[in-house]
């Protein structure tokens, strides 16, 4: 944190309240006050996070005043990493490695899940809820498969709840997740900026900055959001320590979470965990970029579908049969 | 909207390769690899070993010519191979796709060796079509990474060759509703 400033109402409310006559002159030195902000605090008016008893306090102090994701320095998002790091070892006595790691030059993430490969054994739910660090006690998963009737392809008319022997005669499955949406409404309907797309094209969520009202939940037309009514609960010995401040790191209680494409793997060039744990090859993940991609030549080569096609999202998640 | 250029056309007239070397953290993959024989968008690539992975490799140990003792030939007799792999009631048998004499290889149906790890050779003689989609990454998958050197499955990563179709199973786990 930056170093107290003398400021020149001595930024506390107290005094402004005594020496103040009017209103609008309160209102006045009350919004200065706010300028001064942090400022303002470390005055004395509330214990600095120097005074703070214990390193624990000062962190969580420290991490109270942060700034929005995308507003930080890089110096400042290096600083929170450590915050959290160090939080983690305080708090849960857990060793983690939180990574920042920015979006790749020239590249678009994009998706492709086969319909007609897909059989339903859900290994990538299994996957993603042990990569993504997701809450056990609600079995939290982004990622849902449908049994399909031959001839629909809106997942709403699908059992999402299936529990026997699959693949089932005359069925398909269709996993929904997070799509990415160029053009995605949940990034519109959030009051705080706290979630975006990335140069990369993925949305991420800010889980700092969240305040949980669950709006992007209500724009997304895919289901693709969950909001978590507790911080994440999960035996010690499954957690996954590597993680990234945008992905999986464990999210704070009433947080709004979401597929990112697992960011802390993709950027450093791996596969999703789905991808990489899906039995049947039925996911098929690159650059959309990149001409000579998988991806690509699943577009070229395919037939793609999308779903809500007509919403103008601009999901990056095709549907393709063999 | 119609007369402006769509998000799909965007992506579709990108033809800047991607450098793998601006991934620079990609993990190298540890298991054993072999240049494939065949050339892909890309041009080469690599495809998973499948040798170190069949237990009883190298065949010719046993199948040499050599008289096997009955107590031996129990042990060691492939009576836990269940073969169901082709259409029907018409099965494939052994020779199908195994060399007949030269036991350490296989053989198409044009009579050339084929090497166990380059088995989708073989295989692509009849899923020709599955081959194809392999090789441009539409089906099978690749290890690990998404960037650097490609390296996919080999067909017998996946597929048991002698019974190719995936089991039937319960799910890994189940869903509850939405919230």
């Amino acid at each position: 944190m930056k170093p107290a400033k003398p400021s020149t109402n001595d930024g506390c409310p107290s005094n402004i309240m005594k020496s103040t006559s009017n209103r609008r002159s309160f209102i006045k030195s009350l919004s200065v006050a706010a300028a001064a902000g942090s400022a303002a605090l470390a005055t004395g008016c509330i214990p600095s996070a120097d005074a703070a008893p214990s390193e624990e306090m000062k962190l969580r102090w420290q991490e109270f005043f942060k700034d929005n994701y995308r507003l930080m320095t890089q110096e400042e998002k290096d600083a929170t990493i450590d915050r959290l790091e160090r939080l983690a070892k305080i708090q849960d006595n857990l060793d983690i490695q939180m990574g920042n790691n920015p979006p790749l030059e020239k590249v678009l993430y994009g998706y492709a899940f086969n319909i007609s490969r897909c059989e339903g054994f859900m290994e990538c739910v299994t996957a993603c809820v042990k990569e993504n660090n997701l809450d056990r006690k609600t079995n939290t998963q982004y990622i849902r498969i449908f049994e399909m009737e031959p001839g629909q392809l809106d997942p709403g008319t699908g059992d999402g709840r299936y529990y026997h022997k699959v693949p089932v005669d005359n069925r398909f499955y269709m996993g929904t997740q997070c799509f990415h949406c160029e053009n995605a409404p949940c990034t519109k309907a959030c009051p705080t900026k706290a979630t975006w797309k990335e140069p990369d094209g993925i949305v991420v969520v800010d889980y700092d900055w969240c305040i949980g009202c669950r709006y992007c939940q209500a724009a997304c037309p895919y289901y693709g959001r969950r909001f978590n009514w507790g911080k994440p609960q999960i035996p010690k010995d499954e957690i996954t320590t590597r993680q990234h401040y945008l992905g999986n790191r464990i999210r704070p209680k009433g947080k709004m979470e979401k597929c990112t494409f697992c960011i802390q793997r993709t950027r450093s060039g791996r596969l999703p965990a789905c991808v990489e744990a899906c039995p049947t090859g039925s996911r098929v993940f690159g650059n959309l970029l990149d001409p000579e991609s998988e991806i690509r030549f699943v577009l070229k080569h395919k037939k793609v579908f999308r779903m809500k096609e007509e919403l103008g999202t601009e999901p990056k998640f095709w549907y393709f049969i063999d | 909207m119609a007369s402006e250029k769509s998000f799909i056309d965007e992506i579709k007239s990108s033809q800047e390769k991607f450098d793998n070397r601006s991934a620079t953290q990609v993990r190298p993959i540890t298991q054993k690899t072999v240049l494939a024989q065949e050339q892909d968008q890309r041009g080469a690539f690599r495809v998973l070993a499948r040798k170190q992975a069949i237990e009883r490799y190298k065949c010719s140990s046993c199948h040499s010519g050599a008289p096997v003792t009955a107590k031996k030939g129990k042990e060691l007799t492939h009576g836990d191979i269940n073969l169901d792999h082709g259409q029907g009631g018409q099965s494939l048998s052994c020779i199908d796709c195994h060399h007949p004499k030269e036991r350490d290889f296989l053989e198409d149906k044009k009579g050339n060796k084929i090497d166990f790890d380059h088995s989708y050779q073989l295989c692509g003689q009849c899923h020709f079509r599955q081959k194809r989609d392999w090789i441009g990454g539409a089906h099978g998958k690749r290890v690990s990474n998404w960037a650097g050197e490609r390296v996919v499955f080999n067909c017998a990563s996946c597929h048991d060759p002698h019974s190719p179709r995936f089991k039937k199973r319960f799910p890994a786990t189940y869903s509850v509703p939405l919230d």
